[in-house]
């Protein structure tokens, strides 16, 4: 040991390749030679002083962020070139080519000594930071003024805008994702920031600038909920298409059979009558532009019999195929927007139908903003009976201020001032995270909204649209960038009180495709049986649910049938007739029982006359 | 009186009232959120101990071995508040093996021979003299010659032709247990006022209470199981019920001592402790059909089948299966009426049936 420790080892890509006597100079030479261009700007190389190591990384999956160069104690990015920059005769590019800006990867940021903002930069400084919110990604440059809100709350935004309706591409109706919105009146925000600038994010809005009065409107907004104008919903505040696509393909069978696209003839097993395929066209799928309702064929297909045909003293000529078609499932609607015929690279015959339906919002539709202020719509107000400002403008939402103050969200009501005096000065207002101080900009938006008549904190007189009376006190009024989210009650909402069964145990079904029933399980049966409530308790285990009669034998205890032809009841294992008693049970009992049977174990039930 | 009566009155339920049920929820509910946060209690030295829902488990499956036993010891009035008399008791209690009294030790299984070097210190710490521990391994290990020189005692194994019995033997004569109670590995002294109690890890209610000054009806333990073979049943289930209290206690989940009582009664009613499972309660039950919605649904059927049993449907599960009007709550009753009242019942002249 002791001579070899004293020499630097080096690493590439993680391989000891051998050892240098300075591991500091080396590196250091390695970064002169890259800024020079002799070696590639995409190696990274770091100086670990603990180890006295020196890694070498040129490897794929590293995460880099650009830094400017700062070489004594100053940036190498100077006014001259910032002025080239600004007149577009040179590019970023250029820069990194040059070596001004360097991408650095997690190993080599840990040999630096960055300087936030340029006026920072001292003797020691060797990089300078592009810009403060080049910390953070897309996702959170993409919302505004980060900086002021609670940290738990960003994670919480971003889940928020990615559910948020939008115009997310410019070819939509040539498009057949399963499911998708379209934002009818997208705006750009009155608010934006680095993402929105450089992604055009605004050409792309996926929101509105709703005017949000922070007030509380008679219990409606209570608990995160928001109240909504009407008068807004009718001018095309949060209007939205879902698209939704049906898809289907004509399978191949072993045995040469296959599916066959075409509006089922009636000899086909599961035929539903002339009527339900009127609307499919001679190619057996839905005409476009027609309106389509819960339970419509959009793709009329019959595929072959499930088991393969016995053959019949006439021959095989009965039509046993089966209607297999697409439907539209419970609670569906909307108008046919476009219709696709092609092949799977398999040459399979696939067929996929649009169907578009307009959103309004409705009662329980999700509203958020950028700043995870989150809620559903609680009511649909109409103008005359929202409160108003003394110059007329009635607000489009009115937020609960409850939701403000433990939450932190801070960025909210900066963000309702700062738009508010854009709407004054017409200047978009810059959201970008760490770009200004937050009393400069209380200051800034409060002067503009001063000269132009405003309160300094945009604060206004109301009156109740009721009674036509001031309001007590004043309320913070300005506009928000609102999000109509995904979440809409129309999508959801269902109820049962009869329909559809399971065949196999013939209990209610489960689910809203298939128009099912809530679950009633066993926690839910001791809360009753806790209760004692044992007339209910049969009410919902049996009445309401799989309640089925079955003939008894009193003499073995075997479960018999009625003998439709003869009228009398039964019992297959003693042949008795006059012997059977009608006994209300659970089916899935009486299924147990036949499944027990099938494991030869007969479970004789032993009647007594109550 | 009046009090006390009113109290007695609150306590009673209802006829038919499904008192497991709601014990389970009570129980349930509060286990539930015991695994969202469970504190922990700053240790009191050695004194660890399974506290939370582990330990509810633990009693609750009726583990035969809990994972930390402890036992409580108090002593006689004259010796509680000396505290020299305390440590003397606590020297006769720790079990002392030879492995920590020694400093190391040399084998040579060739000669079938080894040289234990006994610490001088550790053993004036617990009080045991050389040739004590010389006159245990004699007596207690028939196969082997022990001789010593100082400090130094070499064992020598009579049948050294067997290595591995050589080396068996060794072991095992190096974890003897020279002095202490069985089962007892670390005693802490600890005091409540004047007067001095010992907590030790480990349980072993016989040996304890044979020791001189120790008041043998102010021992706890918690193990259910030792309870169980020394006291009987009843204190048993004594013991099971305040076990789980002291459990929802630590969590500061209070609830009402009878769903406790109850749920430690039904462990214990049979005579011995059943644990809540297909092992134990849940699998002892009457019906096979609340056998087999619980748990092994084929193997109840099958033996059902094979036994010929009888389901006589008097319980909650089977009822519910088959669609019956539970035996519980508003099930229980009964309408009934003599045949001869029905005679009082009959249409006057005039009224219509």
């Amino acid at each position: 040991m002791g001579k070899e420790s004293a020499l630097c080892t080096i690493f590439v890509d993680g391989k000891n390749i051998g050892r240098v006597s300075d591991g500091a100079a080396f590196a250091t030479e390695i970064r002169a030679n890259r800024r020079k261009g002799l070696l590639s700007g995409e190696i990274n190389v770091a100086f670990i002083k603990e180890l006295n190591e020196v890694h070498i990384n040129a490897d794929k999956g590293r995460v880099r962020k650009p830094y400017i160069v700062v070489e004594n104690g100053k940036s190498k990015l100077d006014d001259q070139l910032m002025e080239k920059v600004r007149s577009k005769e040179i590019d970023f590019n250029y820069l990194v080519r040059r070596g001004i800006i360097e991408y650095l990867d997690a190993e080599e940021e840990e040999n630096i000594y960055a300087a936030m903002r340029e006026n920072e930069i001292n003797s020691k400084t060797t990089h300078l930071e592009v810009d403060p919110a080049i910390m953070f990604g897309v996702t959170v440059n993409g919302s505004v003024f980060p900086e002021f809100n609670s940290v738990g709350k960003h994670p919480l935004a971003w889940q928020l805008m990615k559910q948020a309706q939008a115009l997310p591409v410019m070819n939509f109706s040539n498009r057949f994702g399963a499911r998708s919105f379209l934002l009818h009146y997208p705006q750009a925000p009155l608010i934006d920031s680095v993402t929105y600038r450089a992604a055009n994010l605004s050409k792309h809005a996926n929101g509105q600038n709703l005017i949000v009065a922070v007030t509380t409107y008679h219990g409606y907004n209570m608990s995160d909920a928001v109240v909504v104008n009407r008068a807004s919903i009718e001018r095309g505040i949060g209007r939205s298409s879902f698209f939704k696509t049906y898809a289907d393909e004509e399978r191949r069978y072993p045995g040469g059979q296959q599916d066959r696209f075409t509006i089922p003839s009636p000899t086909v097993e599961g035929y539903e009558g002339e009527q339900a395929y009127t609307k499919l066209g001679e190619d057996g799928i839905v005409e476009e532009e027609m309106e389509v309702n819960e339970g419509d064929i959009v793709i009329g297909k019959v595929s072959p019999p499930r088991f393969l045909e016995e053959q019949t003293a006439f021959g095989a000529g009965i039509d046993k195929s089966r209607d297999n078609s697409v439907k539209l499932k419970a609670g569906e609607s909307g108008v046919v927007d476009n219709v696709m015929v092609t092949e799977t690279s398999g040459a399979t015959k696939i067929v996929k139908v649009v169907v578009r339906s307009e959103m309004f919002p409705e009662h329980g539709d999700k509203m958020g903003s950028r700043h995870a202020q989150k809620g559903v719509i609680g009511s649909i107000i109409p103008q005359e009976e929202m409160p108003f400002t003394s110059s007329g403008i009635v607000p489009d939402l009115l937020l609960n201020p409850m939701g403000l103050p433990n939450r932190m969200t801070a960025g909210h009501i900066l963000e309702m001032l700062g738009a508010k005096a854009t709407c004054v000065n017409g200047i978009i207002g810059d959201g970008t995270p760490f770009a200004r101080k937050g009393n400069d900009l209380i200051k800034e938006y409060g002067d503009v909204l001063e000269r132009s008549g405003y309160d300094r904190y945009g604060n206004e007189m109301l009156y109740d649209g009721r009674t036509g009376r001031r309001l007590k006190s004043e309320i913070f009024i300005g506009p928000v960038y609102y999000f109509r989210l995904s979440q809409m009650t129309k999508l959801k909402l269902q109820v049962r009180s009869r329909g559809p069964v399971q065949i196999l145990t013939r209990q209610p079904t489960e689910g809203k495709p298939r128009s099912g029933g809530i679950r009633f399980e066993e926690m839910q049966r001791d809360a009753l049986v806790g209760h004692g409530a044992s007339i209910l308790l049969k009410d919902r285990m049996l009445d309401q649910s799989d309640k089925d009669s079955v003939w008894i034998c009193r003499e073995c205890g075997d479960t018999g049938y009625m003998d439709r032809v003869k009228n009398v009841p039964v019992c297959p294992m003693c042949g008795g007739t006059s012997k059977l008693e009608s006994v209300e049970i659970s089916y899935a009992f009486k299924l147990l029982l036949d499944e027990l049977k099938s494991m030869h174990i007969l479970a004789r039930i032993n009647l007594k006359s109550d | 009186m009046i009090v006390m009566a009113k109290r007695s009155n609150s306590g009673k339920v209802q006829y038919g009232e499904p008192v497991g049920v709601v014990t389970a929820q009570s129980l349930g509910e509060r286990s539930t959120q015991m695994v969202l946060r469970t504190f922990h209690q700053a240790g009191v030295s050695s004194e660890v101990i399974s506290a939370g829902l582990p330990r509810l488990i633990e009693i609750v499956d009726a583990r035969k071995r809990a994972k930390h036993a402890l036992m409580t010891i108090r002593f006689d009035k004259g010796i509680a508040k000396d505290y020299e008399r305390v440590k003397e008791i606590k020297q006769k209690l720790e079990e002392v093996s030879i492995n920590t009294l020694i400093n190391g030790f040399d084998e040579n299984l060739k000669n079938g021979t080894m040289l234990l070097h006994f610490d001088k210190d550790a053993m004036s710490a617990h009080s045991i003299t050389l040739r004590k521990v010389m006159e245990i391994l004699s007596s207690r290990f028939p196969d082997i010659e022990v001789s010593n020189e100082g400090n130094e005692v070499t064992i020598r194994y009579k049948k050294r032709k067997d290595v591995r019995g050589v080396r068996t033997a060794f072991v095992h004569v190096r974890d003897e247990i020279v002095s202490g109670v069985e089962g007892i590995q670390k005693a802490v002294i600890n005091s409540e006022g004047e007067t001095f109690y010992i907590a030790v890890s480990g349980s072993n209610l016989k040996g304890v209470m044979d020791i001189e000054g120790v008041r043998p009806e102010n021992i706890y333990t918690n193990d259910i199981f030792e309870v169980l073979s020394v006291f009987g049943i009843e204190a048993a289930r004594n013991a099971i019920a305040n076990e789980i209290a002291y459990v929802f206690d630590i969590e500061k989940a209070s609830m009402n001592f009878k769903h406790i009582a109850l749920l430690a009664d039904t462990m214990t009613y049979s005579g011995t402790i059943k644990s809540v499972g297909r092992h134990g309660v849940a699998g002892d039950k009457e019906s096979v059909f609340a056998r087999a919605a619980y748990e092994e649904t084929i193997k109840h059927f099958v033996n059902a089948g094979f036994f010929s049993e009888t389901d006589r449907l008097r319980g909650v599960a089977e009822n519910i299966i088959i669609g019956r009007q539970i035996t519980v709550g508003t099930g229980k009753v009964k309408l009934m009426i003599k045949n001869e009242e029905l005679e009082r019942f009959k249409p006057e002249d005039g009224e219509k049936e």
